[in-house]
C-alpha cells in the first residue's frame, strides 16, 4: 500500500521508510511541509505519517487542511512537542493516532497497520453481539459486559468469525483460512493457541467458546436465553 | 500560593476611624469646656445685674430723717432677687460710721469697703460656709446731719446661677454631641467611599483567571496608581517567566527528542544481522539504554509539563472515562505481549471531574505504563468508577505489587523498589503531582488474591455539564 511519510529528520525518515518498504509498502517521503500538502491534494494514500515540526508548513496545519478538504485518509502524527500549552491535541484536529518521539519503531509499524486495516475494512454494520460479548468492527473493540477487552489482531479476527455465526461449529481448517489467508503458512496448533488466548481474555463472559471434539469450535451465548 | 500566611495589619478603615474619632473627641471636649465657661459667664452676668440692681435700689432707699439715717428697704428689690427662687439672700446696710444699720452684722465684702475703688462691685465670696456672690453699692450722703459714705451689701447663694450654667452647658453639650456624631458618620461614609477603589481593585485582582497575566485595568484614584502599576509590573514579570519556562520546556522537548528519535532510528537501521554474539549483546544493551533514556526524557518533560500546567491551566469539567480511555489507548502498545489480558471497564453514568485533560491523561498513562512495565504478569485491568463524591481510576495488575512499607517511597521521584526491576522513575511522582493539583490523591491497595491496585482518586464534579 502507498504511504506518505512527512518527516524532516533524515535518520528518522530513513528508518521509517526502510521499515515500511521492507514489509512491501510503497513510501513517498517528503521533508517539506508545503510540498507534502500539495502532494496530498492530488495523490491518494492508504496512510499518512506526519511529523509536527516541519519546514514550510506545520504538521497540524497540514492535518487541518486534509480534514477540511474532506479527505478521510488515516493520519498518524509523530510529535516531539511537549503539550505544555497545547489546548488542542493531534486527536482533536482529526489525527487517527499519534506517537510521541522517541518511539519504538515496531510500535509505529503495528499502529500503522491497525490504521490501514481499519480504513480499508470499514463495514456498514459495525456492532455484532453474542450473549454478553459485543464486537465493534468499526473501532475494533471488544466488550465483555461493561468491560472493554484488548484483543490482538488475529484474536479479534477469530472472535469476529465466531461471533458472526453463534452456535455454528467451525473446523480448524476453516478458521485457519479465515484468519491467516492462503499466503501465510500456519498449522492447526496456531488455532489452538489463539483459541486459548481468546478464552483467557473472555474470561468472565457468559458467552464462551466450546470445543466440539473432532469437529472444531463454536461460540455459545451462555446460560442467558 | 494561598494568602493564608499574610499578616493582617490594622485595617485602613479602622485606623482612619480611630484617628478621626480621637480628634472629634478632643474637639468635643474643648467645645464643652468652652460652653461651660461661657454659660457660667452668662449666668453670672445675668444674676449679677439683678444683684447689683437690688443693691442700688436698696442704696437709693436710704434717707435721712430727722438727722438719722434710715433704711426703708423697698419690696421691689427683694422681688427682683426673688426671681432666683431657690437662693437665699443676705444683706447688710452700713451707715456712715461703719455701723450696721440693718441686716446681717457679719456680712462683709471680700475686699474691705474702705479700699474699694468703685462705688459698685460684684465679687465671689463665702458666707456662712456657703459660696455666694456679694455685691455692694455706695451711697454718698451730703446731709448736714449725716454726711459720708453709706454702704449696702447684698449676697446671694449660687444655686440659680449654677442651675442656669448647667442647663446652658447641657444644651450646648447636646448640640456638640449631635454635631460630633454627624461629623463622625460623615467621615466614616467619606472614608468608605474613598476606600472603595481599594476594595474594587482587590476584587478585580482576586477574581482574575489565574492565567490571565495581562495588566489590571481598573479605574483607580491617582493615589492608588503606584500600587496598581506595581501589580502590573509584577504580573508582567510573572508572565515573562511563565512564557520563558513554557518556551524552555517546549524547546527542550523538541531539541532532545529529535536527536533521540534519530538515535533510535539509527539503532533500528543497524539491525542485528551482521553482528557476532558479543556484538549483539552490546547492541542490545545500547538498545535498552536508549529506550530507558527515551522513557526518562519523556517522563522528565511530562513532569515539567504537569507542574507547569497545574499552575497555569484552568480546570474544566471533563469526562473521566474519555480521558482514561484515551490514556489507556496511548499507554498500551499495540505490540504488547499477546498473552497479557488487558481490559478497560467504565461505568454507565459518565463521571465528570473538574480537571485538565492533558495532565490527567499523562497521570493515567504513567500509572498504566508503570503497571505494564513493573507489575503485570498476565493481567492488567483499568477501571473507572464513581461512588459518593469521588471518582476513581483504578489500575490493577497481577504482579507482585509494592509492599505497603514502600508506598510512600514509591511516589517520590526516582524511587527504586526492591521488588521491581529497575526504577519506576517519575511515573508515580507525575501521577501524584496531577492528583494533588486536582484535589485528589494517588493511593495503593494492598495486594489481594486478584492483584495489586493503584488508585487515582478525584473529587467528582457535581455541576452542570455542557
Amino acid at each position: 500500500m502507498r504511504i506518505l511519510l512527512v518527516e524532516d529528520t533524515h535518520d528518522v525518515g530513513e528508518a521509517i521508510a526502510r521499515r515500511f518498504e521492507a514489509t512491501g509498502h510503497a513510501v513517498d517521503w517528503e521533508t517539506n511541509g508545503r510540498d507534502a500538502a500539495e502532494i496530498i491534494d492530488f495523490t491518494e494514500y492508504a496512510l499518512i505519517i506526519l511529523d509536527v515540526m516541519l519546514p514550510g508548513m506545520d504538521g497540524f496545519e497540514i492535518l487541518k487542511r486534509i480534514r477540511k478538504s474532506g479527505n478521510a485518509v488515516p493520519v498518524l502524527v509523530l510529535t516531539a512537542r511537549s503539550e505544555i500549552d497545547d489546548r488542542v491535541g493531534a486527536l482533536d484536529l482529526g489525527a487517527d493516532d499519534y506517537l510521541v518521539k522517541p518511539f519504538d519503531f515496531r510500535e509505529l509499524e503495528a499502529r500503522a497497520r491497525v490504521l490501514m486495516r481499519r480504513h480499508t475494512g470499514g463495514e456498514a454494520t459495525n456492532l455484532i453481539k453474542c450473549g454478553d460479548i459485543a464486537v465493534d468492527r468499526g473501532t475494533r473493540s471488544v466488550h465483555v459486559g461493561k468491560r472493554e477487552v484488548q484483543l490482538k489482531r488475529r484474536e479479534l479476527t477469530l472472535l469476529e468469525v465466531l461471533v458472526a455465526r453463534p452456535g455454528r461449529v467451525f473446523s480448524k481448517d476453516e478458521l485457519l483460512d479465515q484468519i491467516f489467508g492462503f499466503d501465510e503458512a500456519a498449522n492447526a496448533n496456531a488455532i489452538e493457541l489463539y483459541i486459548g488466548r481468546l478464552r483467557k481474555k473472555l474470561e468472565g463472559a457468559k458467552a464462551h467458546i466450546v470445543t466440539v471434539r473432532g469437529l472444531g469450535y463454536q461460540l455459545v451465548p451462555g446460560d442467558a436465553p | 500560593m494561598r494568602p493564608e500566611a499574610l499578616q493582617h495589619g490594622p485595617s485602613l478603615f479602622g485606623r482612619l476611624a480611630r484617628r478621626i474619632s480621637f480628634v472629634l473627641f478632643i474637639g468635643a471636649a474643648l467645645l464643652v469646656s468652652a460652653a461651660w465657661y461661657y454659660a457660667e459667664t452668662a449666668a453670672n452676668k445675668a444674676y449679677d445685674r439683678l444683684l447689683v440692681g437690688a443693691a442700688l435700689q436698696m442704696a437709693e432707699s436710704l434717707s435721712v430723717e430727722d438727722g438719722i439715717l434710715t433704711a426703708r428697704l423697698p419690696t421691689s428689690a427683694f422681688e427682683l432677687l426673688g426671681l432666683a427662687d431657690r437662693d437665699r439672700i443676705f444683706y447688710r446696710v452700713i451707715d456712715t460710721h461703719g455701723q450696721t444699720l440693718t441686716g446681717y452684722d457679719d456680712l462683709k465684702t471680700p475686699t474691705p469697703l474702705e479700699r474699694a475703688q468703685d462705688p459698685l462691685s460684684v465679687e465671689e465670696g463665702v458666707y456662712k460656709g456657703e459660696p455666694v456672690r456679694i455685691a455692694h453699692a455706695t451711697r454718698i450722703l451730703a446731709d448736714p446731719a449725716v454726711s459720708g459714705r453709706a454702704y449696702v451689701i447684698v449676697a446671694q447663694t449660687n444655686e440659680a446661677r449654677l442651675a442656669l450654667t448647667r442647663e446652658l452647658t447641657l444644651r450646648a453639650t447636646i448640640l456638640v454631641f449631635i454635631m460630633s456624631l454627624l461629623a463622625f458618620a460623615g467621615a466614616m461614609l467619606a472614608i468608605r467611599y474613598a476606600l472603595q477603589p481599594v476594595e474594587q481593585l482587590g476584587t478585580e485582582v482576586r477574581g482574575r483567571d489565574p492565567h490571565d497575566l495581562t495588566p489590571v485595568t481598573v479605574d483607580v484614584p491617582r493615589e492608588l496608581d503606584p500600587f496598581v502599576s506595581s501589580i502590573n509590573h509584577f504580573m508582567g514579570r510573572l508572565n515573562e517567566r511563565v512564557d520563558l519556562l513554557q518556551r524552555f520546556i517546549a524547546d527542550a522537548a523538541h531539541q532532545i527528542r529529535t536527536p533521540l528519535t534519530a538515535l533510535t532510528a539509527q539503532i533500528d537501521l543497524l539491525g542485528t544481522g551482521k553482528l557476532d554474539k558479543a556484538g549483539r549483546q552490546h547492541f542490545n544493551r545500547v538498545k535498552e539504554r536508549t529506550s530507558e533514556l527515551s522513557r526518562l526524557t519523556n517522563q522528565l518533560l511530562s513532569h515539567a509539563m504537569v507542574i507547569h500546567r497545574a499552575d497555569s491551566v484552568q480546570l474544566e469539567p471533563i469526562s473521566l472515562v474519555d480521558v482514561a480511555r484515551r490514556a489507556y489507548r496511548v499507554a498500551i502498545p499495540v505490540t504488547v505481549d499477546p498473552d497479557i489480558v488487558i481490559s478497560f471497564e467504565a461505568p454507565d453514568d459518565r463521571p465528570f471531574v473538574l480537571g485538565d485533560a492533558v495532565s490527567l491523561r499523562e497521570a493515567i498513562v504513567n500509572v498504566i505504563d508503570n503497571a505494564l512495565r513493573h507489575g503485570t504478569d498476565q493481567r492488567l485491568e483499568v477501571r473507572v468508577r464513581a461512588s459518593g463524591t469521588q471518582a476513581f481510576v483504578e489500575v490493577e495488575d497481577d504482579g507482585p505489587g509494592i509492599p505497603p512499607e514502600s508506598w510512600e517511597k514509591a511516589t517520590q521521584r526516582f524511587a527504586t523498589s526492591k521488588s521491581h526491576e529497575g526504577s519506576s522513575g517519575l511515573g508515580f511522582a507525575i501521577a501524584q503531582e496531577v492528583a494533588n493539583a486536582h484535589g485528589g490523591t494517588l493511593g495503593f491497595r494492598a495486594r489481594d488474591e486478584k492483584g495489586f491496585t493503584v488508585v487515582l482518586t478525584l473529587p467528582l464534579y457535581k455541576g452542570e455539564v455542557k
